[in-house]
């Protein structure tokens, strides 16, 4: 594929209709024969090799594997040849069995309820805590990865002094040599950075640290911050505030360049509670609509009913627009899209008073935020679909560039970084690894040997979440516990244990420890000791401190400033975001994140310059040119990918690659955003130069894998209109397939899901979730160019309608579990057949590997292990394997198996209870628990009164490719579009 | 010009041919005669364990019931093995000083498991669960052989796949009353072929087709 579509023509294309409606990549639009061929070969690796040798080389390669092929079967079974039991048996561990463990899966600072599930002592599984206030039993990408990040053979595993191994000891003594120094001093020049902290106890212990050295200055620094939500509210309010959207409560939602389905700190309970809020207005027949602007695609914007492309810069004057709107001016005239977009949300909002929301995000100018508090406080919107609360986040006393500024002067005299990487995602105009060389002592303490611990004197591993004590609060406020679930692998030290050394000298060794801590901060003053353990054990058991969320402040709009000049700009316009699947690149070298398609673009291992048609039109780019962005002296090169619905001049740098940090995954891969990010606008820079440096590199994307053939692969619902799912009453067409045999009395239950595309944000949860649980491999980007992703789950995004702003779609498509299913009759050894319970099984050990049933598959959802995928991992990786489901070998396939080894756990259960049924939702596909929009139903079609039953009546309900009459047992409920919906949009 | 061939070369060629024959059918079936004897297969044979633990002495002659020390058999997937604190339960009373059990205190006074060599193996693609098939009647002697009765305790069956199905297949040959599961020296009784059947609808097993379905060991 080239890559290189003559995009005027595809314009046209779909604007006539001779296009497809729903499509997923430029290439698929052009349909040229290179992208033909590309389908029909149908595995780009399969086809490559069947072209290879010719008969006699295959005769002498087929000869050499039968010769060879017994020689498999020889090898020991290492490490299982000895039985080791305790010498004395903890209480509640059985061998064997699962624990659950209520903790906090910690994100930028802030926190989501999660359980951790352990095995034998290790903890091998994230799900989400449904009894969490904030995070209601969802999770997100970040929180699943996280027990790949506690195995993580990449964390740094030693106390290094100069970058040589040193320890704990010797950091200790050299620090306790220094700080009668600090006392006398007050701690002048003493500089402590950290990550963004919400944690009580830190906060507390920071408080104490500063008390003890009042001369100390406290900085908060990280790849992304919140400071344009506290300054937007500073300047509405005149004070820092967080804002949660009530979305149950509202009618419309106007998302100025919004972010609550991205992800982020408050993905889980944002997205939750607006698909939620869906659900109800749908099921009132109504529906909740998503107006959205944005000037480069993100998911919220994907989920929008009425979406823009907008440039950043025209935000705050949409957002002026509808604030004149709402004071009883009129609507904004032009016939440009934009325009006719802020007409179609203003009446929207205007109908709305009281019942509107408007929302902007993490990335938008505080100017921006402020304006939308003016808008909703003017539309009645505040206090009734929105509420505001204290800064969740702890405020320090200045700023990165105040902390670079003061090292330049040479005020800081000692450096404290505690869980940030300021060399690597501060702005390059801070210069901060050059800075940091003035400081005379530096000290890093992080959970990597990174760019900063490099830079630094003295680095410290720290301890996991997964292997801490600790607090954290949610965005909502409500305080999190942290508790343990395995001992330090590495003798990584908790921070709080780091800031109790720092203040007195002694930290653990000698004072409290971490626990210590803890309950320090949460003991009441005068509390009885056994009470306050009975409550604190009750808080650790629910996983956070009941009724502690934020409440709601009392607001009032301050006089509104003029708004500051807008610069005039010539050039094209850029704009930051972090990743979607690595975020700031603290998580850069998680290979699960790696290779989880971003959600729009579906690359892996990369970041690209993402870029409108109209601007590859102009300035003649294709996709996989590498680029040039350049910008005050400084340049960024990375390869273009042309992105439907971007705004025509503006450019989207992503944050979190262009990592430097030698023999680390993330080792140069992709650009380094940070080095164009301006101090000032950190999401935003205008008058930026784009050239074409005349290379080309291809991305390696899985957008076209598993493109399948047919007709109403993705349906629309538009609210009151006929429905679009398959007829219920209809009787099943005739087969050729014997009919399944009668269903005798003991099965326990008919599998099936139904999945609900209006509540998919695409946002892979439930990917990372899969590969989790079903030990799925990963196998590095040239694998995946190949074609040989391993995905059990894979979410294929479509778009439809016009080239420059189309609507997008979301499915999750997993094994349909055909009823009667194509692969079974492809199998020359009967690998791949039906059980009694409607599964579709795979049975490795009778694999040999024709891959016959992976081409019979009209869904494409079986994954072949070309390579030995699973072999050469580290002892320590294979902690982390999941024991309940077989780490599959060279040469077999591999599918969804509806997570088979959960339904065998409730079976064999109800088996022991003289076959009692399962109840509903005893059986939770991974999948499922980890969608924080709960877009995933599983369960027992045979009974009537099952969820999944329930959602199956659903009129939006249909089968995907029924027209070959597989009965799939997977179905989806069509996704849901306003009554006179946009182009593109129609049922 | 001299023969090529003296006359014994046709026997010889005949010979040849013969023994290459043999060969192609007798190597295959020596292979798996190999690869099933109890050599390989470990199947009888008791392998030098860090204690010698007599099965025979303890739930022979003392009449200890398995779930003294095999707790989960009836509750989780696995048996499980003895913690130390177990043996020390009895051992720190009787046989204090007893060379035999040198290995057993050490573990306990440092803290360091003893480590058993592995007898009862599977393929890692198989999951078994003890629980399930000691709540439905089938006892540790079907599997196990008569353990009380091993004075050093060995494989007593290779757990081909042809072993599970055996059973899987027609459970009602091998299925137990629950008072009989813990019995080491049961032999199905007369009725048998009466009571099976009995028995299988009591327990709710779901007999042939469902229960030799892949699904149900393969995942």
């Amino acid at each position: 594929m080239t890559g290189n579509p003559d995009l005027a023509l595809l314009r046209q294309k779909l604007a006539s209709g001779d296009g497809p409606r729903f499509w997923r990549s430029l290439d698929a639009v052009a349909d040229s024969s290179e992208f033909r061929d590309y389908l029909a070969a149908e595995f780009p690796s399969a086809a490559r090799l069947a072209a290879a040798p010719e008969r006699r080389g295959f005769l002498k390669l087929m000869a050499a594997s039968f010769a060879l092929g017994g020689l498999t079967a020889c090898g020991s079974e290492g490490g299982r040849n000895f039985e080791v039991p305790y010498v004395n048996q903890p209480e509640r561990i059985v061998p064997g069995t699962d624990l659950s463990y209520a903790s906090s899966a910690v994100f930028d600072g802030f926190g989501n309820g999660i359980l951790v599930t352990t095995r034998n002592g290790r903890p091998l599984k994230i799900e989400g805590n449904p009894e969490h206030p904030w995070s209601l039993g969802g999770t997100d990408v970040l929180a699943q990865a996280s027990v790949l990040g506690l195995y993580d053979p990449f964390r740094s595993q030693a106390v290094q002094h100069l970058g040589k191994p040193s320890s704990w000891a010797a950091f200790r003594a050299a620090l306790q040599a220094q700080m009668p120094a600090w006392h006398e001093t007050g701690g002048e020049g003493v500089a402590l950075l950290t990550g963004p902290v919400t944690s009580p106890t830190v906060a507390a212990q920071v408080a104490r640290m500063r008390a003890a050295y009042p001369a100390l200055r406290w900085f908060v620094g990280a790849g992304v911050g919140r400071e344009a939500i506290y300054e937007g509210a500073r300047r509405a309010y005149g004070r820092p505030l967080e804002t949660l959207p009530d979305f149950g409560r509202a009618r419309t939602i106007v998302s100025l360049d919004g972010d609550f389905l991205d992800l982020g700190p408050g993905q889980v309970g944002l997205s939750g509670r607006w698909s939620a809020a869906r659900r109800g207005a749908y099921a009132k027949g109504g529906l909740l609509s998503l107006h959205a602007a944005a000037p480069t695609p993100t998911l919220t914007s994907a989920k929008a009913d009425y979406g823009v492309p907008v440039p950043a810069g025209r935000l705050e004057a949409l957002a002026r627009d509808f604030l004149a709107l709402a004071g009883g001016g009129a609507a904004p005239a032009g016939d440009d899209p934009v325009s006719r977009w802020a007409r179609g949300a203003g009446k929207a909002l205007i109908e709305a008073r009281g019942a509107g929301l408007v929302t902007a995000g993490l990335t938008t100018s505080p100017d921006l935020h402020a304006l939308v508090h003016r808008l909703n406080g003017a539309l009645g919107n505040t206090g009734a679909t929105l509420r505001h609360t204290a800064p969740v986040a702890e405020q320090g006393t200045g700023s990165l560039a105040d902390l670079a500024d003061a090292m330049e002067r040479g005020a800081v005299k000692v450096l404290i970084v505690l869980g940030a990487n300021p060399v690597y995602d501060a702005p390059a105009a801070l210069d901060f690894a050059a800075r940091m060389e003035r400081v005379p002592l530096k000290i890093h303490a992080g959970l990597y040997y990174d760019e900063t611990g490099a830079h630094a004197d003295w680095h410290l591993p720290t301890a996991h979440p997964l292997e801490s004590w600790g607090d954290v609060r949610a965005v909502d406020g409500t305080v999190g516990l942290i508790q343990p679930t395995v001992a330090p692998l590495y003798n990584g030290r908790t921070l709080q244990d780091m800031l109790a050394f720092l203040t007195d000298g002694r930290g653990s060794e000698g004072g409290e420890d971490a626990l210590g801590l803890l309950k320090a901060r949460w003991r009441n003053e005068g509390e009885d000791a056994a009470a306050f353990e009975a409550r604190f054990g009750d808080a650790l058991r629910r996983g956070y401190w009941p009724d502690s969320a934020s409440a709601t402040e009392a607001v009032a709009l301050t006089q509104a400033v003029p708004p500051s000049p807008v610069p005039a700009t010539d050039g094209i316009e850029v704009v930051f975001r972090p990743d979607a699947t690595i975020w700031d690149g603290t998580h850069a070298d998680l290979a699960w994140l790696q290779e989880l398609p971003k959600p729009l673009t579906k690359i892996v291992w990369e970041n690209v310059i993402a870029l409108s048609p109209h601007l590859a039109e102009r300035e003649k780019i294709a996709t996989g040119d590498i680029v040039r962005v350049e910008a005050a002296g400084r340049a960024v090169e990375g390869a273009a990918w042309i992105l439907p619905g971007q705004d025509a001049d503006t450019v989207t740098l992503s944050l979190g690659y262009g990592r430097n940090v030698p023999d680390h995954l993330s080792s140069g891969l992709g650009y380094d955003a940070a080095t164009l990010r301006p101090v000032e606008t950190p999401w935003r820079l205008t008058g930026a130069r784009l050239t074409k440096t005349g290379r080309r590199r291809m991305q390696a994307t899985t957008q076209n894998l598993g493109t399948m053939e047919g007709q109403d692969i993705v349906r629309v619902q538009a609210v009151g209109a006929a429905p679009v799912g398959d007829p219920k009453t209809a009787p099943a067409p005739a087969s050729f397939y014997p009919p399944p045999e009668s269903q005798d009395r003991w099965v326990a239950a008919q599998w099936g899901m139904a999945i609900d595309l209006d509540a998919c944000t695409g946002c892979n949860a439930c990917v990372t979730a899969c590969q989790a649980e079903n030990n799925i491999p990963v196998v590095g980007r040239a694998e995946v160019e190949l074609g040989r992703w391993m995905g059990w789950l894979r979410i294929d995004r479509y778009y439809a309608g016009e080239l420059d702003a189309p609507t997008t779609h979301f499915q999750p498509v997993p094994c349909m579990h055909c009823e009667q299913a194509p692969c079974e009759v492809g199998c020359p050894v009967e690998a791949t057949l039906h059980d009694s319970e409607g599964l579709n099984l795979q049975v490795y050990n009778r694999c040999v590997g024709t891959r016959t049933c992976q081409s019979y598959c009209p869904y494409k959802v079986r994954r072949f292990n070309y390579l030995d995928y699973t072999g050469g991992m580290t002892p320590v990786q294979q902690q982390q394997r999941n024991p309940e489901v077989t780490v599959r070998a060279r040469g077999v396939m591999e599918k969804c198996t509806y997570c088979i080894q959960r339904i065998t756990a409730a079976r064999i259960t109800s088996a022991k209870d003289a076959h009692a049924p399962i109840p509903d939702g005893a059986v939770e596909t991974a999948c499922q628990g980890a969608c924080p929009t709960r877009a995933i139903t599983f369960g027992n079609v045979a009974d009537p009164t099952s969820r999944v039953s329930d959602a199956r009546k659903d009129p939006r309900e249909y089968a995907l490719l029924g027209h070959l009459n597989t009965r799939p047992r997977t179905t989806y409920l069509a996704g849901l579009a306003p009554a006179a919906g946009p182009a593109g949009r129609e049922g | 010009m001299a023969q090529l061939f003296t006359p014994g070369a046709d026997a010889i060629y005949r010979l040849a041919l013969m023994t290459g024959v043999a060969c192609l059918v007798g190597l295959p079936v020596l292979a798996a005669g190999i690869v099933r004897s109890n050599y390989v297969t470990g199947v009888g044979i008791a392998p030098a364990q860090p204690v010698p633990f007599s099965h025979k002495h303890h739930s022979g002659e003392l009449g200890i019931d398995c779930r003294y020390c095999h707790t989960t058999v009836d509750k989780v997937a696995s048996a499980g093995i003895p913690p130390t604190h177990t043996c020390m339960t009895c051992h720190s009373q009787i046989w204090t000083g007893s060379d035999m059990l040198k290995p057993v205190r050490d573990s306990y006074a440092q803290d360091k498991p003893l480590e058993w060599v592995r007898l009862n193996k599977l393929p890692q693609y198989v999951y078994y669960n003890h629980s399930v098939h000691v709540t439905k009647g089938i006892g540790c002697s079907t599997c196990h052989g008569d353990v009380t009765s091993m004075q050093l305790t060995y494989r007593a069956n290779a757990f081909e796949m042809q072993f599970c199905l055996d059973c899987h297949r027609a459970p009602e040959k091998y299925v137990r009353t629950p008072d009989q599961v813990w019995n080491m020296n049961w032999k199905p009784p007369a009725d048998q072929e009466t009571l099976g059947p009995k028995l299988v609808a009591q327990y709710h097993i779901r007999g042939g087709a469902r229960l030799t379905e892949c699904g149900i060991c393969h995942r």
